[in-house]
């Protein structure tokens, strides 16, 4: 595990980073319907912990474009778990694999994110949130399974063909 | 044997989630706060702190609290990425400057849904209250 950072690791957070952000803001007038979860697990298949520092430039970033409320809390913890779980299985390569694994945090999403209300309203607030946005959580689901279906393997080529031919010079 | 032995596990993985999505939303169309169609008489309580509370009897159709009230003109308000946000409440409007919002409370207890998704029954009894302080 190697956390010290070179200039080249810099720039690659700053791109990375960029383009999550990118993909969230162009994507967010669909409701749960994102690239940010597939972009998150191919950028910990291809540059490991680093992910890590993109992911914590992401959540700030989105703090302080749409506010450091509730939501924010989530995000705190939310985005790092899918890396810890791609870390997991950071062998797999299956397009389906990410389909599946995708799609179950896209269903968890709301449970995930109802946390945060144990602390404020109790078991009874944290329970209502989370079903209450269960539709989402469902849309969610199946938008991650569908774009991690079609789009992991062109994404995870292009990222490790970036990786292997212009960032190792 | 190998492939088929993979597209089982896929197969299987994919019908689990399906499986699970499928309890979710029926845990979420039997929530404690089932639709109940016909007629209906319900009272909502307007609370303002040191004003004399108002009581409104309305009789309706209507499926949802909002519906009723929207009915009766008694709430307006915007829509947020979490459903409906009340901000007029019989021509008082909460001054977001003082940090004031309605609460929506049924018979005393908490209600910790949106307007748009509570399902109201006969006879029941909502209190909406202005709060000052997030």
């Amino acid at each position: 595990m190697k956390f010290s950072l070179k200039t080249r690791d810099i720039a690659i957070i700053g791109i990375m980073s960029a383009i999550l952000i990118t993909v969230q803001v162009a994507f967010a007038f669909l409701p749960n319907i994102e690239l940010v979860s597939l972009i998150i697990i191919i950028s910990t298949l291809v540059f490991k912990w680093k992910t890590l520092y993109i992911i914590y430039i992401f959540v700030l970033v989105e703090g302080l474009i749409y506010g450091f409320t509730t939501y924010w809390i989530c995000y705190l913890y939310v985005w790092t778990i899918l890396m810890f779980f791609t870390i997991l299985f950071k062998k797999n390569r299956s397009p389906f694999f990410w389909a599946i694994l995708s799609g179950t945090f896209g269903l968890s999403f709301g449970l995930l994110c109802s946390i945060p209300y144990l602390f404020i309203g109790g078991v009874p607030l944290a329970i209502s949130t989370f079903i209450v946005g269960i539709p989402f959580d469902i849309a969610h689901c199946i938008g991650n399974y569908v774009i991690a279906l079609t789009l992991f393997k062109p994404l995870y080529n292009l990222l490790n063909w970036t990786k292997k031919n212009l960032l190792t010079q | 044997m190998r492939e088929a032995k993979y597209w089982i596990k896929v197969l299987l993985a994919t019908l689990g989630l399906f499986v699970l999505t499928i309890l979710l939303l029926y845990l979420y169309t039997s929530r404690s706060n089932p639709a109940s169609p016909g007629h209906k008489e319900i009272t909502i309580k307007v609370i303002i702190p040191d004003e004399e509370p108002q009581e409104f009897a309305i009789s309706t159709d209507a499926l949802t609290l909002r519906q009723a009230l929207e009915e009766k003109e008694l709430i307006k308000g915007s829509e947020s990425s979490y459903g409906f946000y009340i901000t007029e409440v019989n021509g008082r409007r909460a001054n977001e400057q003082k940090q004031e919002w309605w609460c929506i409370t049924k018979g005393g207890e908490n209600v910790n849904i949106g307007i748009d998704l509570i399902n109201i029954q006969d006879k029941d009894t909502y209190e909406l209250t202005l709060m000052e302080g997030y």
